[in-house]
């Protein structure tokens, strides 16, 4: 289905203060893969997820979804089929009640209303809140905003998953309660992590970035294990497959 | 602080009172809006002496809180929030008007009574809308509004400065635990940090917006704010409303109280 594909090609941003965040970097993502995107702070992340949205646009290169570029005139389009959740949930949860939040993107593409609350009611199954549905999103933990977070973009029906930093801030039970969720998915995923130990079981691919560059692109198992290029990068091999802490035996 | 922390969560109750379910609270939007300016309209349409002709306006906004189930404490706590600007506006009548009254056979200024005038004037219009706000929440609210077509701009500026408010406020809390926490001994804000906190609260606060912004636009967001569809008005809906302003239109046309008094008078004799 090569309508799932996303595509950047040599893509370049520089802010405003001539900080160059995104410095040529291309890549291709098809449908159904789960890409894990790491890299220091600062490395570009962020940035990269927002020209792959369209809330920023490259000062060169482009962005294709399918085969359709990402440009003013296609992001309404781009921009059903691709869900992005933010890494802090009280951005994405504006609307008084649960409920209205996860119904707010269906609205706004003038869905009926009877195929919004199907939607919605569905998209809240998913996650396993359909109970907090009444509920005001600023009264949730902060597992069940990540869940209305992810909710809200689902109800969305994407095709492509963004994700910064889905298990940032959680507790042991809810970060996995969120891993299982992501697992279940088989939406294209394109998560941005600095755990991981997440990326390690949810993703089959991760993208090392650094310096706005693309530093490493292959399959996770290779590129985690990897102590030099993960040390290179300001990183280092998951928690899970360093020496174990008590006997000091090496894992995997 | 934890003032800061409670008059948020406070704020929010209009809200949570929103989603209840009572007679009052299924009532469609539009009708409880209209029913609301008519009741204003004719509050501030009596003269500034005419106290007595007030008095049965206090019917609505009690039936409204007796039927919608709504607690008075936090609803008259948000009257005395805006009670100095009432003051304001009065207080200055009793010193201006000086020409006697008579009350009862004692003399009192007119100033007082318009002072007094102006106080229930402010306290039943600021009452009739929280009621209406906590009894309909803020998005039906503006659903409502964009029927009687007004213009989109100004609801969404009206939703989202509710929206914004409970933002900047949680910005300003946090800021002021981090102070409060390095600087034990003083109480309040020095006001050497003023200019630096205010101007880091505006700075956080664009940053949250754009950031709230951005959610809203990858969702779709094109300018219109979907508040979900709203029922037909039902025939008992317009009837609650043509039964309130027949209401409001007799209680401004006929003196009621007067009215009252003196058939009892007339029956005495």
């Amino acid at each position: 289905m090569s309508h799932h594909k996303l595509e950047a090609k040599d893509l370049h941003y520089s802010y405003p203060d001539d900080h160059e965040a995104v410095n040529g970097m291309s890549f291709c993502i098809y449908h159904g893969e789960s890409v894990g995107i790491i890299g220091a702070n600062g490395a570009g992340k962020s940035t990269l997820l927002m020209l792959l949205m369209g809330v920023l646009f490259p000062s060169q290169g482009e962005v294709c979804v399918g085969d359709v570029h990402v440009t003013k005139k296609t992001l309404s389009m781009i921009r059903q089929r691709l869900g992005m959740v933010f890494q802090d949930p009280d951005d994405q949860l504006f609307m008084s009640t649960v409920y209205d939040d996860v119904a707010f993107g269906p609205r706004n593409y003038k869905l009926d209303e009877k195929e919004v609350e199907k939607r919605v009611l569905h998209a809240l199954e998913l996650v396993g809140i359909l109970h907090l549905k009444d509920r005001a999103p600023f009264k949730l933990s902060g597992g069940e905003k990540r869940a209305a977070a992810i909710a809200s973009v689902l109800s969305m029906q994407p095709d492509i998953l963004l994700m910064d930093e889905p298990t940032a801030a959680l507790d042991p039970k809810s970060r996995r309660r969120v891993m299982e969720l992501l697992t279940s998915f088989k939406h294209t995923k394109i998560i941005t992590s600095h755990d991981l130990d997440m990326i390690f079981e949810i993703c089959d691919r991760t993208i090392v970035i650094k310096n706005g560059e693309i530093a490493a692109d292959g399959t996770t198992s290779e590129i985690l294990v990897n102590a030099e290029l993960m040390d290179k990068c300001g990183l280092e091999v998951p928690l899970a497959l360093q020496n174990c802490p008590v006997c000091g035996i090496k894992k995997g | 602080m934890s003032n800061i922390m409670n008059s948020l969560y406070n704020m929010r109750i209009l809200d949570d009172l929103a989603r209840k379910e009572t007679a009052i609270h299924k009532i469609h939007p539009l009708v409880k809006l209209l029913t609301t300016v008519s009741y204003l309209t004719v509050v501030v349409s009596f003269g500034k002496y005419d106290i007595g002709g007030l008095l049965p306006l206090l019917i609505y906004p009690s039936m409204v809180f007796a039927l919608a189930e709504l607690p008075v404490k936090p609803i008259f706590m948000r009257i005395l929030l805006v009670s100095p600007f009432m003051i304001g506006i009065g207080i200055l009548n009793p010193f201006f008007d000086h020409q006697i009254y008579l009350l009862g056979g004692k003399e009192i200024s007119r100033g007082w009574i318009t002072f007094l005038s102006i106080l229930i004037k402010s306290g039943l219009t600021v009452t009739a809308a929280l009621l209406l706000i906590a009894t309909t929440g803020m998005d039906r609210l503006a659903g409502a509004l964009r029927m009687l077509k007004i213009p989109r701009v100004f609801v969404l500026q009206l939703l989202l400065t509710y929206r914004y408010i409970s933002v900047l406020m949680e910005e300003v809390a946090r800021t002021l635990r981090a102070y409060s926490l390095r600087a034990p001994e003083q109480k309040g804000v020095h006001r050497s940090a003023w200019g630096s906190l205010a101007g880091q609260l505006i700075l956080r606060t664009f940053d949250r917006a754009q950031r709230i912004y951005e959610a809203m636009c990858l969702r779709g967001f094109t300018g219109e704010y979907h508040t979900g569809g709203f029922k037909e008005i039902r025939v008992w809906e317009l009837a609650y409303l043509a039964g309130w302003v027949l209401f409001f239109a007799a209680a401004r046309i006929y003196n009621i109280p007067m009215v009252i008094g003196s058939l009892i008078t007339g029956v005495i004799r």
